[in-house]
């Protein structure tokens, strides 16, 4: 049987999808901001593929008052892997963009969506488990809450507002640019 | 081929184009509102969100204090204790305050001034001295807090300090009363002989935040009033007034006041430096002290008319003007005339040691405002002119050193000391504002009883002057500094100090050690509570014995801007206060046997009423 070989321009695609993902590892992929009637400008959980950012300490000394369990680097394993994995897959672009070889970028698709999803599915579960074990001790006592992966949120006196940030629109694009020629070429 | 590399490329556009739809910024641009034909209450309005232009400081005379305004709003933003004691911070209760303050309750703070950085202000540190307890201080602008203060020996009441030379080498202190050196007995019959108004050059290390005095100058037993250091062309000189050249011992208003012409010392302080790295001095009191009798040169005498108030350097550094304060005059002096004569030796004799300047040879112009009474104080604006307060006709009148023509006049009520011009005794004064710093608010404000605040007004010297605002100042505002507000650079958060051994910033490590009768406790406030022994049952509770000595080290570890904590114990007479990632420590002996209560001082959190703990004494056996 013959392989069927990418186009060199699909090659060039996937290349700059390689790239991209690559790249992404430097910039924040998630974040959720926290607003209220004392903090106008914002308080911020930036998370990177391999790090936190943003105003952790305060965060950690306000979600206290409602029982919440203080969360660091630390908290999640995932952090030190993520960028491995991430890593790897830029690799593996670069080396299907390299043999041109479509059915290996249809399974990298594939890989790729499923990680994506898996992903997703990990913050969420992050999120659930922030949210609803909350300590019996709190001085403030609230009905255990799942905030949003994307989108709107109310916390007592917060607004929270997660988002997805530059590292994650560059997954979205790398991702789509996978798509597209696969689409294109969808009749060879 | 062609065509694929054109899938390409707008494969690739169509990415760039995603990317831009989420990350680009397409909101609207405001609008940007015109200033012209503002009302005053307009001028002066700063609604939420918006910030002052510039930071005002207003000395804050015999309460010890510091004030910061903003302008054009006058809304006070903060008192700053450096002299005095202030429970509100913690102020002198805290080890490092109480060692700065050395035992003294109260101090006078007169003339403060901002570090220059070629004739500019940095916006780095604030100068400021007392009169009451000879003292100076340092504050750091990073966090509106005093560094240093130093006890200044040989010396007493430096009113006529503090002021900065172009490039801060040198803050200098004359003094207002003489007192014999080491400040030993002396009859007042020997007042001319024993008795010296000795003026201190003071240097700032930066990097240890320390004051030092580098030497003195004993000059003659008469009274230093105001000062300007010179700029430019006249970078290395400076100008001081004096008063009682009569060296009267008693009743000063009449005897002080007898003789028509005081002096304006002019010396060279470059020349001054390079005495003392020659050897050129004796050491009195642990002091290197220039003796201008012995010692020639660099020091010289201007007459002037009697009693001068202040003498300010023009923005050009190429006049120094006095104010007559008795005498309804101002008078221009030149440097450039003054070098002259001292390169040519045109002296009119000696007073005390030191060579007098013939007054023609250096005068330029003597300027007589018709009615204008009590000249005290001159700024500058943007355009080199002068605006000197008139205490008796109690205005402000605006005119020409390079002409002598009265340009403009405004009332004041009442009787401005001072005034304080935006930038106004820098190399670049910006214009726009003049605060007139009101020795009496009198009827001004709603009545509080027999004795008012002082009042401060704001003028608008943009146009016409004309006053757009007034507000009520504690006592008593002397001279102020005002800055444009974006060169004060603070700091939100203490930074981390790891190598600071009673830090602690893990709430884990709190804990109390015992040595001896010795109990340190290191322990952190956070909201809502304190830790001091993080494996006690309570964690929030000091026990030790009577008669203990106890060391409080509490770090703040709540690293939020405005997230203060403070730490009080019931009937031991002690407050401290620790802003967000200080470190601060306080000492006491538990003399005291009982239950006392602690609590949370600086109003914290939704929880604060429950931020409390313990000292508990138990009594000697
Ligand atoms: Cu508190």
């Amino acid at each position: 049987m013959k392989k069927a070989k990418l186009s060199v321009s699909t090659a060039i695609i996937v290349s700059c999808s390689a790239i991209l993902t690559g790249a992404s590892l430097f910039f924040p992929w998630w974040g959720m901001r926290f607003v209220a009637p004392q903090y106008p400008e914002g308080l911020d959980i930036i998370v990177y593929p391999n790090k936190l950012k943003g105003n952790i300490d305060i965060i950690n000394g306000l979600n206290h008052y409602i029982g919440m369990k203080p969360f660091s680097e630390e908290s999640f394993p995932e952090l030190s892997y993520l960028p491995y994995i991430i890593g790897a897959l830029a690799i593996f672009l670069l080396v299907v963009a390299w043999l041109r070889d479509k059915r290996l970028l249809v399974a990298l698709v594939v890989v790729f969506a499923i990680g994506g999803l898996l992903g997703l599915y990990d913050l969420h579960r992050w999120l659930v488990d922030f949210g609803t074990n909350l300590s019996d001790d709190a001085p403030i006592k609230i009905k255990p809450f799942v905030p949003p992966v994307l989108g709107e949120n109310r916390i007592a006196n917060f607004v929270t507002n997660s988002y997805f940030s530059t590292g994650a629109y560059m997954i979205g694009a790398a991702f789509f640019l996978l798509i597209l020629p696969l689409w294109k070429e969808r009749k060879r | 081929m062609k065509k694929k590399w054109i899938s390409a490329i707008s494969g690739l556009a169509v990415g760039v184009l995603a990317s831009a739809v989420f990350f680009g910024d397409f909101s609207p641009k405001q609008p940007t509102s015109t200033a012209s034909a503002k009302t005053n209450a307009e001028k002066v309005y700063v609604p939420f969100g918006k910030k002052d232009e510039y930071y005002l400081f207003a000395s804050g005379g015999h309460s010890g204090q510091l004030f910061v305004y903003g302008v054009p709003s006058l809304r006070r933003i903060r008192t700053v204790p450096v002299f005095s004691l202030d429970s509100a911070t913690g102020y002198g209760w805290d080890e490092h305050s109480k060692k700065m303050l050395g035992g003294y309750t109260w101090g006078d703070l007169h003339h403060p001034a901002f570090s220059e950085t070629n004739g500019e202000y940095d916006g780095k540190y604030l100068f400021a001295t007392d009169v009451a307890n000879s003292r100076a201080a340092v504050l750091d602008l990073k966090t509106f807090t005093v560094k240093d203060i130093i006890s200044v020996p040989n010396t007493s009441g430096p009113h006529c300090a503090a002021f900065v030379t172009e490039n801060t080498e040198y803050l200098f202190l004359p003094t207002r009363f003489a007192v014999p050196l080491g400040n030993k007995y002396e009859s007042l019959d020997d007042y001319s002989t024993k008795y010296r108004g000795v003026m201190s050059a003071v240097t700032f290390d930066e990097k240890a935040q320390k004051l030092h005095i580098a030497y003195q100058v004993a000059l003659p037993p008469w009274s230093y009033d105001l000062s300007d250091a010179g700029k430019k062309i006249s970078k290395d000189w400076a100008v001081v007034t004096t008063y009682n050249t009569e060296e009267a011992t008693t009743n000063l208003e009449i005897n002080a006041s007898k003789e028509d012409r005081d002096f304006i010392v002019l010396f060279n302080w470059k020349e001054l430096e390079k005495m003392v790295k020659e050897g050129k001095y004796d050491i009195v009191d642990g002091q290197k002290v220039i003796f201008p009798e012995k010692q020639k040169g660099g020091i010289y005498l201007v007459p002037v008319a009697k009693s001068p108030h202040g003498v300010d350097v023009t923005p050009d550094g190429k006049r120094f003007i006095a104010s007559g304060k008795l005498a309804p005059l101002l008078t221009v002096f030149s440097f450039e005339k003054a070098f002259k004569a001292i390169e040519n030796k045109d002296f009119a004799g000696e007073r005390n040691g030191i060579p007098i300047l013939r007054y023609e040879s250096v005068m330029e112009r003597e300027v007589n405002p018709e009615n204008a009474l009590g000249p005290l104080h001159t700024q500058f604006d943007d355009k080199g002119m002068a605006y000197t307060t008139m205490f008796i006709s109690s205005e402000v009148v605006k005119w020409d050193p390079n002409t002598g023509e009265v340009l403009d006049r405004v009332p004041v009520q009442y009787s401005p000391g001072h005034s304080v011009a935006a930038e106004g005794d820098t190399v670049s004064p910006d214009g726009k504002y003049l605060v007139s710093l009101n020795k009496l608010a009198k009827d001004s404000y709603l009545s509080v009883g027999p004795s008012h605040p002082e009042s401060m007004q704001l003028i608008d010297i943009s146009g016409k002057m004309e006053v757009i605002q007034s507000a009520p100042v504690d006592p008593e505002p002397h001279y102020g500094q005002m800055i444009k507000a974006d060169k004060i650079k603070t700091i939100n958060v203490y930074p981390k100090d790891e190598s600071n051994p009673d830090a602690v910033y893990n709430q884990k490590d709190a804990r109390i050690v015992r040595k001896g009768n010795e109990v340190h406790v290191y322990g952190i406030a956070m909201r809502s509570k304190f830790i001091f022994d993080a494996k006690a049952k309570r964690p929030d509770v000091i026990e030790v014995n009577e008669g203990d000595k106890v060391f409080v080290h509490l770090t703040n570890i709540d690293r939020d801007e405005d997230i203060t904590h403070g730490f009080a114990i019931n009937r031991y007479n002690l407050n401290i206060e620790v802003q967000p990632g200080q470190t601060n420590t306080v000492e006491f002996v538990a003399d005291k046997a009982g239950t006392y209560p602690i609590y949370c001082t600086n109003f914290c959190s939704a929880l604060h009423q429950e931020m409390t703990g313990y000292l508990l004494v138990k009594p000697k056996q």
